[in-house]
């Protein structure tokens, strides 16, 4: 096993498949958001009796999140959790179908985003797999800056993406992180013409050098930490920004914390391990507001790569 | 020291180069990858490293992307910048 399939155990492909996925956006078109979400309590009641399989990429979370859970209530949080996450695809597909207008998308602390912008060394946004984040980017169009996006789809993954619905083309730069250098210097290109740069913080890409171990819900798991060596380069602040569903049509996109990266930290990799640790905690703390709201679907904590 | 011999210099005793010496870098080695095996964790310190010794932003990352290829690349790049 070479050393980034050891570091990144998660897939960014769909458990459905491209004709499910179809039927989903047909019912959107016809019946709007609440005909799919009705489809959508069936499919998953399915999913969670007769796929054990699937069950299971929810209980790495869900066993570190109520340790004290026993199967009937674990079984109705695994339940839970992927309604969520089916939801929230829907909502995602329901805005590039039908529209933004469909869905109400609120900023808190977009003062504060507005004043990093304006220091002029770029802003590194660091989300995670939480709530809507697609949709919650919407939102960014207030900073009216750039917008890059670090992300990395599977070859032959079905999921579309909001704006590979309408046609109109991305809103935002994507970088592709299995490009020139892992995009590292498109990264930092961005940074330095004051542009804001996305990345998830959560998710292992690229080799297990560029990881550290933080604590997250009690337990190691291997983050990593390119970004934070990236903000000490360009003197870029980062913002966490998490995003939460609040109610049927509306999202929020929070402003949980601001961390700086001081310049000249070095090649030793510990150096980076407190600002990683401080994003972790920040997550940590989202999951204990949001416990269904969490959408990473396999073994964050196996630092071996197995399983 | 002439840019090449100090860039050799820099690469083995700032990015931790194990078992080589500056002398054994050929000018056309490439950087990343299967010449000298550096990474994109490595490029990000190299970009402050010339910052910090030859004084130079590299802002275009295009450009940097073709100054990273070797040795002679990156200091034709930083020999064309300090005479501009």
């Amino acid at each position: 096993m070479d050393s980034e399939k050891k570091g990144r155990q998660w897939s960014s492909k769909s458990v459905g498949t491209a004709w499910q996925h179809r039927f989903f956006y047909l019912l959107i078109r016809l019946g709007g958001r609440w005909a799919a979400y009705l489809v959508l309590y069936f499919i998953i009641f399915y999913y969670m009796l007769l796929r054990p399989d699937q069950r299971k990429k929810s209980e790495y979370y869900l066993r570190r999140r109520f340790p004290d859970s026993g199967p009937v209530r674990r079984w109705w949080q695994s339940y839970r959790m992927s309604l969520e996450l089916g939801k929230v695809l829907i909502d995602r597909a329901a805005v590039g179908i039908l529209g933004p207008e469909v869905l109400s998308v609120t900023l808190q602390g977009r003062e504060e985003l507005l004043e990093l912008v304006g220091e002029g060394r770029g802003l590194i946004l660091m989300m995670s797999h939480v709530g809507c984040w697609q949709v919650a980017m919407a939102a960014l169009r207030c900073l009216e800056t750039p917008v890059n996006l670090l992300i990395q789809q599977e070859e032959g993954d079905v999921d579309r993406h909001f704006f590979e619905h309408s046609g109109t083309g991305s809103p935002f730069h994507i970088i592709d992180p299995r490009g020139y250098l892992g995009g590292t210097l498109e990264m930092m290109g961005a940074l330095k013409k004051g542009e804001v740069l996305s990345v998830m913080g959560d998710r292992m890409l690229g080799s297990d050098r560029s990881s550290v171990p933080v604590r997250f819900l009690g337990d190691e798991m291997q983050v990593n930490f390119s970004s934070y060596k990236i903000a000490s380069a360009t003197g870029a602040p980062i913002a966490v920004l998490f995003s939460r569903k609040t109610g049927p049509s509306s999202y929020e996109l929070q402003v949980s914390g601001v961390i700086r990266v001081p310049a000249d930290l070095g090649r030793s990799k510990e150096a980076y391990l407190p600002y990683a640790q401080l994003f972790a905690r920040l997550l940590e703390e989202y999951t204990v507001k949001n416990p269904f709201q969490f959408f990473n679907f396999y073994d964050m904590w196996n630092n071996d790569g197995e399983g | 020291m002439a840019i090449k011999e100090k860039l050799k210099k820099i690469l083995v005793e700032e990015l931790n180069l194990e078992d080589m010496t500056a002398e054994e870098i050929e000018d056309s080695t490439p950087l990343f990858g299967e010449g000298l095996g550096l990474d994109s964790l490595d490029a990000v310190e190299l970009v402050v490293l010339i910052q910090k010794h030859f004084g130079i932003e590299i802002q275009d990352m295009e450009e940097g992307r073709e100054a990273f290829e070797s040795v002679e690349t990156l200091a034709g790049f930083i020999d064309e910048r300090l005479k501009g």
